[in-house]
């Protein structure tokens, strides 16, 4: 350990094992990944996502809803996101591939999302659970957004935003509830 | 500065243990003292972020606003604690340990104070981004990307001299402090360049972006902020204890592994995620055998420790005491993420509270006490006054200690808990609901607030009480 240049080599040798033999080699493993469709000649997914929705995923990074809430469903055998209905099948690398920014997210006070547009219902109940989620009956410790919608003069009625609206379509257009070439559907 | 080149040492025993007048401190003074007194700024606003934190958890609607979000405030706190006081902290021990080792004298040090203010410049731009809604969404990745340049820039300035000192030392004899302040200076840059430009600048396919992501953090805890810690460690009890460290031999076999598996542990915390399944392999298995360096730093650190009543030699030492705090942690620490990297375990307590408490045992209850143990021990030397308070010293000792103990255990045992209860579908996330966890997570960050406030109040007390300081005023702990 008296010699710099050994020391150096040594620790270079650290930092390129691990990055070559995962990084690398995982983006050399997946890279190639594209579109696909469920059936043959069907349409490819994951689909594309509307303008609107792109907008609104740049609203859900602003508002930092990542460190609530995850984009990944675990298979059966690490946790319980399937049985919770959460995904009817595991994420696959190829679901984010249209993601130029993947939002996996890495703790949970609130449920997963990867699949939440195939399980949402109107656009009114996502908005009245960003508006207002204690009266909508969701977690007291889920924080609302009321800054996202304007209320009329008498108080009654709020208006959402451009950037509340944007972040309703964004949610609905997190799906993987296709069959993929990976993963199949639960049935 | 010159040195017998005969002279001799017992293998482990630091090098400053020989009765020998300090050189060099009056150059360190300026950048050691920027680079601290920036850490303690941004620790205590950490603190009241970490507050903020834990009652908006609580009370949703705590200080709701677009500006404080829990994300944002999440985010702010975390990016402060780990680059505002971890980092700069670091910067000022790791440059003046490895001065004392390499008898080196800072010249030019102006470089180092300038790398010290652009990194601070940087990271304060970046919170404000943060707060603005301009951030990322991976974990300690958040501040904008024109930030990540400016702060390797400044790196580069400020955290490299620990490098030159450590090749221009005269001896050809190195001690195992400075084998891994040299590891993580060198390590910590390239990585972070790395990772930026894959995640960042030209990002990677999709969920590679989130290996390398869970790369970067594994380099940025165990080999930056671990390695660094690990050394202040390695000089600090065979120093204060006057004795070499036990099984010193092993210590090369400890740096090496550490160094080795460190990085390619970054898998086992993406288990169920996306990626290849061979490659989460590899993470669980280089996990396992991390307890190779965790094993021998034991036996290094307790084992000197526990020779000819070492620990009440700790316990009466206020250095030590922070310092022997620290390395038990370590030691925790290490063998929690060992154990709970295999899929069985990790399965219930990914995504949960769980994983917060390994982070705070590693960041909080090693680092930063070993981070205040080393101040307390360094910072009369550099300044040549007495500590002003030993009240305050007790009251920061206390609160921290106890505040980090009750925060760790309970997101533990919570996160392991509810953990456990949501593998079962028919449990829901709002019945294993976390308020008893806010609540006491509000009562322990106020702890932390009181200790920090006390130590901030103690060491400006004296920065600003001391004269300019001359080497022979420096006091032994």
């Amino acid at each position: 350990m008296k010699n710099l240049n050994f020391l150096f080599a040594g620790l270079f040798f650290t930092i390129a094992l691990p990055f070559g033999g995962l990084l690398l080699s995982s983006q050399i493993q997946l890279g190639s990944l594209s579109r696909a469709p469920a059936e043959e000649g069907g349409p490819l997914f994951p689909a594309r996502e509307p303008g609107l929705a792109i907008q609104g995923r740049a609203v859900y990074l602003e508002l930092g809803c990542v460190a609530c809430h995850t984009q990944q469903v675990r298979p059966a055998g690490q946790g319980s996101d399937i049985a919770r209905g959460w995904g009817s099948r595991p994420s696959v690398a190829r679901d984010y591939v249209l993601q130029p920014q993947v939002l996996l997210g890495d703790r949970r006070l609130g449920p997963d999302l990867a699949n939440f547009g195939a399980r949402a219902k109107s656009d009114d109940d996502i908005h009245a659970m960003l508006r207002d989620p204690h009266s909508a009956g969701y977690s007291l410790q889920k924080p609302d957004f009321a800054y996202l919608y304007v209320l009329s003069a008498d108080g009654k009625k709020a208006t959402p935003t451009e950037r509340a609206v944007a972040l309703v379509a964004y949610l609905k257009s997190l799906r993987q509830d296709n069959a993929s070439p990976e993963a199949k559907l639960k049935q | 500065m010159s040195q017998d080149p005969n002279h001799r040492r017992s293998p482990g025993r630091s090098p400053g243990s020989q009765s020998r007048p300090p050189r060099g401190e009056a150059q360190l003074r300026g950048p050691f003292l920027l680079c601290f007194g920036s850490a303690i700024l941004w620790l205590l606003l950490a603190s009241v972020l970490g507050l903020i934190a834990s009652l908006k958890l609580q009370v949703p609607s705590f200080l709701n606003s677009e500006c404080l979000t829990f994300g944002h405030v999440v985010a702010a706190q975390k990016n402060i604690f780990i680059y505002g006081w971890a980092s700069n902290a670091l910067f000022a021990v790791n440059l003046w340990l490895l001065s004392q080792l390499g008898r080196f004298e800072l010249r030019n040090g102006w470089l180092a104070t300038l790398g010290g203010l652009v990194w601070n410049a940087a990271l304060a731009y970046g919170v404000v981004q943060i707060f603005a809604g301009n951030m990322n969404g991976f974990n300690l990745l958040e501040m904008p990307r024109e930030v990540g340049p400016v702060l390797i820039a400044a790196f580069l300035l400020v955290g490299f001299w620990p490098i030159v000192a450590f090749a221009r030392r005269p001896t050809e004899h190195s001690f195992a402090s400075q084998w891994f302040v040299v590891g993580a200076s060198f390590v910590f840059p390239i990585v972070y360049a790395l990772t930026q430009l894959l995640v960042l600048w030209c990002p990677a396919f999709g969920p590679v972006q989130a290996l390398a992501h869970s790369w970067f953090i594994q380099n940025l805890m165990l080999l930056w902020l671990g390695a660094s810690g690990l050394a202040a460690i390695y000089y600090f009890i065979p120093k204060v204890l006057g004795r070499p460290l036990h099984g010193y031999y092993l210590a090369t076999v400890a740096f090496w592994t550490y160094f080795l598996f460190a990085g390619a542990t970054a898998p086992s915390s993406l288990l169920g995620s996306p990626i290849p399944v061979w490659v989460q392999s590899v993470g669980v298995v280089a996990s396992i055998m991390m307890v190779i360096p965790i094993i021998i730093t034991a036996i290094n650190f307790h084992g000197t420790l526990s020779q000819r009543g070492g620990w009440a030699q700790a316990w009466n030492s206020t250095t030590l005491r922070f310092v022997a705090f620290g390395a038990v942690s370590f030691t925790l620490a290490g063998l929690l993420s060992t154990v709970f990297s295999t899929r069985g375990l990790n399965a219930a307590v990914r995504f949960t509270e769980f994983t917060q408490g390994q982070e705070q045992l590693l960041t909080y209850a090693f680092l930063t006490m070993v981070i205040f143990g080393a101040a307390y021990f360094i910072l009369p030397r550099l300044t040549g006054a007495l500590w002003p308070s030993a009240k305050l010293i007790h009251l920061h000792f206390w609160t921290t200690a106890l505040a980090v103990i009750g925060s760790v255990a309970v997101a533990l045992v919570h996160g392991y808990q509810s953990g456990h209860q949501l593998l079962n579908p028919a449990v829901t996330m709002t019945q294993v609901g976390s308020a008893s966890l806010a609540f006491a997570g509000s009562i322990f960050a106020v702890l932390f607030l009181i200790g920090h406030l006390a130590f901030a109040l103690n060491a400006f007390s004296m920065i600003f009480s001391s004269s300019a300081p001359t080497a022979s005023e420096a006091q032994s702990d």
